[in-house]
């Protein structure tokens, strides 16, 4: 499953071409939370960039599972402004 | 009966009084209707994460509660008419605390099942699975 850290390939010129990147691991999967909490604005703000989005999780690497409970987390939390719509 | 989130913000413009009677009929409305009232946390004066009518502050509270459906209906109803309430929300949590329970339950099995990490070659090594812990989690 986890790709390994950091393969280089070079080319013949010895430049660094590319890399595959680390993979990353789904937060609330390696912390073994189920229920995400919408009263927890603290712990939702890490997820809130800041414009005031949601991240998406190809950025910070959520499983699909999680990213859906915190999207309606992160969406009641707004209606109550405990979180922002949008910051500019 | 179902369990709710309840959440008010009320406006910070009231005098402690005004806000403590708005509150105590909110919390009647939920007693005379059955509820069983779970939690009560007053979370006090917060910052808005948005103004709302120029407001940068609110005073919030937050009741668990243990209702019926209509009791949820009449109180969110009476929310809305109310004039220092900013905002307010009643979300239903059972559904889903007992989802992730389930979730959680099912890990510990599996864990259980596993041999532990510590030692996965130990484990393998020994034919008897009847000495490998049981609990992990």
């Amino acid at each position: 499953m986890a790709l390994p850290a950091k393969r280089e390939k070079k080319t013949n010129s010895g430049r660094k071409k590319f890399f595959v990147r680390r993979r990353k691991a789904c937060k609330f999967c390696v912390e073994k939370i189920e229920y995400i909490d919408w009263k927890d604005a603290k712990g939702l703000q890490s997820f809130i960039p800041e414009r005031g989005k949601i991240l998406p999780r190809r950025i910070s690497g959520v499983c699909s599972l999680h990213q859906r409970k915190l999207q309606t987390a992160i969406k009641r939390a707004r209606t109550i402004a405990l979180l922002p719509y949008a910051t500019d | 009966m179902r369990l709710y989130d309840i959440v008010v913000v009320l406006s910070p413009e009231e005098t402690a009084e005004q806000t403590q009677a708005v509150l105590d009929g909110f919390k009647k409305i939920l007693t005379d209707g059955q509820a069983k009232i779970l939690v009560e946390d007053p979370w006090g004066r917060r910052r808005l994460a948005y103004s709302i009518g120029r407001r940068k502050e609110g005073i919030y509270h937050y009741w668990q509660a243990e209702a019926a459906a209509e009791t949820i209906a009449e109180l969110e109803r009476k929310m809305r008419l109310s004039d220092e309430v900013l905002r307010h929300m009643a979300v239903r949590v059972d559904e889903e605390l007992r989802r992730a329970e389930k979730l959680k339950a099912r890990r510990q099995q599996k864990a259980a099942r596993r041999p532990p990490k510590s030692a996965p070659a130990a484990a393998a090594e020994s034919a008897t699975p009847a000495d490998v812990p049981v609990s992990e989690a």
